[in-house]
């Protein structure tokens, strides 16, 4: 492939450009979690800084994607005129000045916003980013450019080994493309985990001429945003996923369909086609090799069953986004009635990574069943809240003590939920899970497409079934009995219960709706949608009963059931809660222990949340 | 197909590879139940009811969805199925209306009331047009013998659909089956209707909520016949039930000559339906829903006339042949037109041609659909060449007919043509008399006559062969319709109608036989149709009795106050007031459920249940009521009895107000029991504990207190042994006959006086007419001044539900006459907006129900 190896000259001179030693840069983290913390106004500040030191020729400004700090953003990484790079933390407008003073033109990192250093050399007392706890336990595969490459620029993912694992599918057979991803154990990582290889080969095997890849970015699960990062940040892996899965089915079309609530992922995917099609990687004969493909960007309105692929399929076909019954499964009769491999996001980034290094490589990572890496959006009640990678396998306690730092303020873990919505909690006794999907469905829940919610003893289960029954409620689409019912009395049942409303009664209702909805629903959505129920009465089954029998809510969320009252003995009047309470209900001198008033007070935990002391207590 | 061999409960059937399970499991006698599933429709999956097990596939696919494959072992009804399935109608039915279904008085108030009630919303199936045909509620008693889920129903509250034509919407009961909208995506391409809003708020529904009018709706009804449920039902049909014959016919009202499945119930039509769900077979709005209201128009010509002397008077129809035979006979050969529409059966039209060639020597002129007469005509009227006609329909303009010595009218209704005429005959109609039809294609179709001709009207044919047999021919000796048919060689087809009535609304043909079809049909004006009748303005008279408030307080129950100082004056507990909506209404009695001598109001609490009360629904605030007179009947006898316990139940929660309110002003303890069908009709709740020292609820659901009615907790409260409480003293029931007569018979025996209070047809209620006559203590006493308040103990109930029941076919043909439908602003909402999901919600909406109890 000559005109492959072309482009890979281009590619290394434009990344050589960008990463030489001697070439000052300042890269701002700003995919869409970065821009959320200010991303826009600190890459305008630097740029304003570099113009009134005269530097702005000679430091290059650049975006980057997400490097998954979340907890730490805006993240810059600054590489002086020495050549030292040092990754810098919650950085905001403000601080721009003082940072490039001392990092650019005194030769020092600034200490105060400086998490590690990226480059070899001196550490000046940082810690590298590899040694980080964060990141030391973290593998990155899918996730190998994110917050590294310009997301906009497809020399950067070339230059990086992109595309050399598209040339090498087109040098082997179909057939041998399919068995390297049976070989490297990759399976389906939208939630259900079905093996990537098996089901290219039922599509591949399917009778007709036209075939559909379809890239499901349907990412819907509140507080998910491991499709988003890798779209933001590093498009083309996506995308060369999608073709190296077109030439082993036999397809010559694919369709992203991504959320329109995204719209800097279609930008980014917009300007990621239109530069493969400018380097000849789409279209008719890719770079000679005589298989043709195009890809075209279909926009979701947001309705979450539009992840469920024969959902997605409807909505692409212009209908009601509402699921259909399998068989026939989309691999034989799919988009227009047509075979369809539907892959998601982070599945065909890691298919291109594959492809690029060889299924054994892959396989050397994860368990016997579930090989590779997986990503999570670790939230909740961490310390190090962020989009993480991590081997299959790795244990629960690895991820929340060691990457998430721990839960904030000290306070007990209780319970984490994976699989969002259609995931369940798992408790504090099985933290040392390995997460694997096998393992995950044991414990009642769902490796889901990745969503990973930390709560501590602040948390009400009940309350957070109910948080996630009312999102899958509204997002239910209505056509069958056991989901749209289902959700409907589930939802009122908890609401009943967490108002103080509740009956031992309900506790048998609530699992026998759950128990018909998972057997007889018609979609994933449905059969899923009670998982946060059954499962927190399965683990927290005490805390239910307290609801209903006690009429108590034990974390102190649920407001009818709760009293707040101040501990005399440990209140130092800082007046933290009566500066925070919306009511104006806490009273007291300065200094002296605070009350609050039971009449007025509305029970919301504002003054819990504030106090620094415990002194807040909850009955 | 190749043929493959599978097992379906351990037995072995051969079926064509791909046919879907269920299917299999029918053929071969195999009963799997669903909602969903249609023999018309492609696999959907939605309601889950025919899962099965299928050993080797994955969890419990639907068989409606799953095709049969070679080998595959099929289990339909092990214990896990059934037990799901039970729980998955339970859902379902959580979700519609359901509270008969679990009643435990069911039967026995079905027997009371065979018929269901005329309700405007659905609040359980005893107020379902659907009852009588509806699977779910058999599928229910079969598979559901007690709950395992014990669901309360969760009543929506979405506004009653009644602005379109033809269509009553009420989504409140809807399953979503789907069936409604993939039947109009099978048979019109491009759907009117799909699935509107997610989640609990999913419902059937136009793009944008547009109008049906509006939405490329062409009204073929389809979506209304396949409705397993009472959501979609068809306005002037609805309450008629079950037909008792259908016969396959064709409609001859366009000459595309559809055909068309004729409903009939004692000799009524009472609907027509497309004769198959495909494509081919799907009717015009005529055909489907205009048909059946041409038969049963309010206005039709039942008796022949004659004028004598300058005065149309009614006839013998010998005489009044004999008539038309001798002034015929007085013109000479060529004064004499036959006129008559060449959309008609081909035995009329050869018998027209015949009596005029062969008897009177005219011409014959077919009017083409939608044409007029020969423009030559009026010409020859002029030049006096043309003295006579018979005229089959609304031909003749006013010149014509004042130039013409004699006129004679065959017809259906009447116009200016018979309105003139010197003797008028009375036809019968489409399927009223039989015949063969020959479409715009030319193939013969066959007309059966499959209902009875109103009045004295007859049969075209033997119309034509009568006047031919008076006249003295021996030609006409035809007994019976083949004869005729059988004598016609060489008939023309009837000029095609130029527009796809089928296809385009607008493009529906406007007259039939010269009339306007909208003078029959009133709806089909806001299809664009002309008109020639004088619509009188319903506008809100300036006199009469002020509105001050209504609003649908609980689904289907409207609060009315209304400013009448005189009768708020003089108004004691137990009496009634009798209400005429407008100057044409009917008088109707209302009970009082409150007033205030102060401010000069009234208030009453009004059931829609049938025409009268729908006209109460229909009113707003600010409006006014013709007449209210009142307070008429005898109040209650109010003194110290001791314990009083009021029974209430619909109206009756209103009723029982006032005097619950001064029995307990005079020292009683008042213990009031409110029974409704289900937890969200329960109204006046904090009002009635103002006056009541305990307030007991029954359900017949059991969503809230007893699970039963107020027969259920008298019971208990006469039979209570805690000690502390007194026995009652006195029982008040007030509600549905058939709860005040349960209610009595519970507290017969212990001989506590039950007072009631009857509910007869009224008329005048001042004691002249007679009508609310009715048996207590073996005398007849007239509700209206000796009660409407009797000692239950007393009364003969038996006749009371006799003489209640009097009119009920009266007051079903009231009800379909396809009056102006309901104008968007009278909805319970207010709003006129159809939109998003809140706004077409009624304030009720909220009420929330609780479990587990």
């Amino acid at each position: 492939m000559k005109a492959f190896e072309k482009l890979q000259e281009a590619a290394a001179v434009e990344w050589q450009r960008f990463s030489c030693e001697n070439q000052a840069r300042i890269l701002v983290g700003s995919a869409t979690c970065g821009r959320a913390a200010g991303a826009l106004s600190v890459l305008e500040a630097f740029s304003t800084e570099l113009e009134k030191h005269g530097l702005h020729e000679k430091v290059m400004l650049s975006e980057v994607g997400c490097l998954g700090l979340c907890h730490a953003e805006v993240l810059v990484e600054i590489k002086g005129l020495d050549g030292r790079s040092v990754l810098y933390q919650k950085v905001d407008a403000r601080s721009v000045p003082r940072i490039v003073k001392s990092h650019l033109i005194d030769g020092e990192p600034s200490s105060r916003k400086a998490l590690a250093i990226m480059s070899d050399g001196p550490h000046n007392g940082l810690p590298t980013f590899a040694e980080l706890p964060f990141v030391r336990h973290q593998v990155k595969i899918v996730l190998r450019n994110c917050g590294i490459i310009d997301p906009t620029n497809i020399d950067h993912y070339i230059a990086r080994g992109g595309y050399s694992g598209l040339i090498r599918s087109l040098s082997i057979e179909p057939d041998e493309v399919i068995e390297e991803m049976v070989s490297s154990g990759l399976r389906g990582r939208g939630g259900a985990g079905f093996p990537t290889g098996r089901k290219w080969g039922l599509a591949s095997e399917a009778a007709g001429e036209d075939k559909y890849v379809i890239c499901n970015a349907d990412e819907g699960d509140p507080g998910a945003f491991m499709d988003r990062s890798v779209l933001e940040s590093d498009p083309q892996s996506v995308l060369e996923g999608m073709l190296v899965a077109g030439y082993a089915i036999g397809s010559r079309f694919g369709y992203v369909y991504c959320r329109d609530e995204y719209p800097l992922a279609i930008e980014r995917l917009q300007t990621a086609i239109a530069q493969m099609r400018e380097k000849g990687l789409l279209g008719e004969d890719i770079l000679g090799s005589g298989f043709s493909f195009d890809i075209k960007i279909k926009r979701g309105a947001g309705a979450f069953v539009c992840g469920e692929e024969t959902a997605l399929m409807a909505s692409v076909e212009g209908r009601r986004g509402m699921p259909m019954p399998k068989p026939p499964f989309p691999a034989v009769s799919g988009l227009f009635h047509k075979p369809t491999c539907i892959n998601n996001v982070e599945t065909l980034a890691s298919v291109s990574a594959i492809m690029e290094r060889g299924p054994d490589w892959y396989s050397t990572y994860g368990t016997e069943q579930s090989r590779g890496t997986k990503t999570f959006a670790l939230t909740g009640k961490i310390n190090n809240a962020g989009l993480i990678e991590v081997p299959m396998g790795i244990s629960l306690r690895t991820i929340i003590e060691d990457i998430g730092g721990g839960i904030p303020d000290d306070r007990q873990f209780k319970a984490v939920q994976t699989g969002g919505p259609s995931g369940g909690c798992i408790p504090a006794e099985l933290l040392d899970l390995p997460v694997d999907y096998e393992h995950l469905r044991e414990a009642g829940s769902i490796m889901g497409s990745g969503g990973m919610v930390v709560m501590d003893e602040q948390s009400c289960m009940v309350d957070v079934s109910r948080y996630f029954v009312t999102f899958t409620e509204n997002e239910s689409c209505g056509k069958c009995v056991p989901c749209r019912m289902g959700t409907q009395h589930v939802l009122n049942i908890l609401t009943e219960i967490t108002e103080g409303r509740g009956n031992a009664a309900q506790i048998e209702q609530l699992n026998k709706i759950g128990d018909t909805m998972r057997r007889a629903s018609l979609c994933g959505l449905g059969q899923t949608a009670p998982n946060p129920v059954l499962s927190t009465l399965r683990f927290f089954g005490d805390e239910y009963r307290a609801h209903v029998e006690e009429k108590k809510c034990p974390a102190g969320v649920c407001r009818s059931m709760v009293t707040f009252t101040i501990n005399a003995e440990t209140c130092t009047g800082c007046r933290a809660c009566s500066m925070s309470c919306p009511v104006e209900g806490i009273s007291g001198e300065k200094k002296t222990p605070h009350k609050i008033d039971q009449l007025v007070c509305i029970q919301c935990g504002s003054c819990r949340d504030v106090c620094h002391f415990d002194a807040v207590l909850v009955d | 197909m190749p043929q493959i061999s599978l097992t379906i409960d351990g037995i072995e059937i051969e079926a064509d590879e791909g046919t879907m399970v269920l299917d299999v499991a029918r053929k071969a006698g195999i009963e799997i139940p669903t909602v969903c599933a249609h023999e018309d429709l492609a696999p959907y999956g939605a309601c889950r009811l025919c899962i099965v097990d299928i050993e080797g596939l994955p969890g419990l696919p639907t068989s409606c969805t799953t095709p049969a494959a070679p080998g595959m072992v099929v289990h339909t009804q092990t214990e896990a199925l059934q037990s799901l399935r039970q729980r998955t109608l339970e859902l379902m039915l959580s979700g519609h209306p359901k509270g008969c279904l679990v009643c435990p008085h069911r039967t026995d108030c079905e027997n009371h009331r065979p018929n269901p009630t005329k309700a405007g919303r659905t609040t359980r199936c005893g107020f379902c047009s659907n009852r009588s045909g509806c699977s779910i509620r058999d599928m229910s008693f079969e598979m559901c013998p007690t709950s395992e889920l014990d669901l309360p129903t969760i009543y929506y509250g979405y506004n009653l659909e009644r602005s379109d034509p033809f269509m009553d919407r009420d989504y409140n009961l809807c399953v979503l089956c789907a069936k409604c909208w993939r039947i109009c995506e099978k048979i019109h391409g491009k759907p009117a209707l799909s699935l509107v809003n997610r989640g609990r708020w999913a419902r059937p529904g136009t793009n944008f909520d547009k109008s049906y009018v509006g939405s490329g709706c062409t009204f073929c009804g389809a979506c209304i016949d396949i409705c397993p449920t009472g959501t979609l039902s068809d306005r002037t049909g609805r309450w008629h039930g079950q037909p008792d014959k259908i016969t396959l016919s064709t409609c001859t009202l366009c000459p595309e000559g559809c055909s068309m499945w004729v409903h009939t119930t004692d000799g009524k039509v009472t609907s027509t339906r497309m004769w198959a769900f495909d494509r081919e077979s799907r009717l015009c709005a005529l055909g489907r829903f205009v048909f059946a209201q041409m038969h049963n128009a309010p206005i039709r010509l039942r008796r022949p006339y004659v004028r004598t002397n300058g005065e149309s008077i009614p006839m013998e129809w010998d005489d009044a042949l004999k008539a038309a035979a001798e002034r015929l006979s007085a013109f000479d050969k060529g004064q004499v037109v036959v006129i008559a529409s060449e959309c008609d059966t081909r035995e009329t039209r050869y018998l027209y041609q015949k009596l005029a060639v062969e008897e009177l020597s005219a011409d014959v002129l077919f009017v083409p659909l939608g044409g007029s007469g020969d423009p030559s005509l009026g010409e020859r009227l002029r030049d006096g060449s043309v003295k006579a006609a018979i005229v089959a329909g609304d031909f003749l303009d006013q010149e014509s007919i004042e130039r013409l010595e004699c006129l004679i009218a065959v017809d259906w209704r009447p116009s200016d043509v018979s309105r003139n005429a010197d003797i008028v005959l009375p036809a019968a109609i489409l399927s009223e008399s039989e015949g063969t039809f020959r479409d715009a294609s030319g193939n013969v179709r066959s007309v059966p006559c499959c209902s009875e001709t109103v009045g004295e009207a007859r049969p075209e044919w033997r119309i034509v062969r009568d006047i031919a047999r008076a006249m003295g021919s021996e030609e006409f000796d035809y007994e019976t319709i083949n004869d005729v048919t059988s004598e016609i060689v060489d008939d023309r087809p009837p000029s095609p109608w130029n527009g796809s009535p089928r296809d385009n609304l607008k493009e529906l043909p406007g007259h039939f036989r010269g009339h306007c079809i909208a003078d029959s049909a009133q709806e089909v004006e806001m299809l664009g149709l002309p008109t020639k009748a004088v619509r009188k303005r319903s506008e809100t008279e300036e006199e009469g009795f002020r509105i001050i408030e209504k609003k649908e307080i609980v689904p289907n129950f409207h609060l009315l106050e209304v400013e009448a100082p005189q009768v708020a004056r003089f108004a004691k507990p137990g009496q009634f007031v009798i209400v005429m909506v407008s100057e044409e209404s009917e008088r109707v009695p209302y009970t009082l459920a409150d007033w205030n001598e102060e401010t000069g109001t009234i208030t009453m609490i009004v059931e829609e249940v049938g025409r009268s009360s729908r006209e109460v629904a229909l009113l707003k605030e600010g409006g006014m009521i013709a007449h209210v007179t009142g307070p008429l009947g005898m109040p209650v006898n109010i003194e110290k009895f001791g314990t009083v316990v009021m029974g209430a139940g619909c109206y009756g929660v209103g009723a029982v107000y006032p005097i619950a309110r001064a029995m307990k002003a005079a020292g009683n303890r008042v213990i009031t029991v409110v029974e409704a069908c289900s937890y969200y009709l329960i109204y006046w709740e904090d009002k009635l504990a103002e006056v009541s020292d305990e307030i007991l609820f029954a359900t017949k659901d059991g969503s809230r207190g007893t699970h039963g009615g107020v027969q259920d907790v008298f019971g208990q409260l006469l039979t209570s042994t805690d000690g502390g409480s007194d026995p009652p003293d006195v029982f008040v029931a007030i509600g549905c006959t058939f709860m005040m007569r349960s209610a009595v018979e519970v507290t017969r025996a212990s001989r506590v006086p039950t007072y009631v209070a009857l509910n007869p047809i009224m008329v005048d209620g001042t004691g002249m007419c007679g009508a609310c006559r009715c048996t207590v203590e073996g005398e007849t006493r007239f509700a209206c001044i000796d009660g409407p308040i009797f000692n239950g103990h007393e009364v003969d109930w038996d006749e009371l539900s006799s003489r209640r029941s009097a009119y009920a076919n009266v007051e079903v043909e009231a009800l379909s006459h396809g009056g102006p439908p309901e104008p968007l602003e009278a909805q319970a909402g207010g709003s006129a907006a159809r939109g998003v999901c809140s706004e077409d919600r009624c304030d009720f909406a909220n009420i929330r129900p609780t479990y587990g109890n």
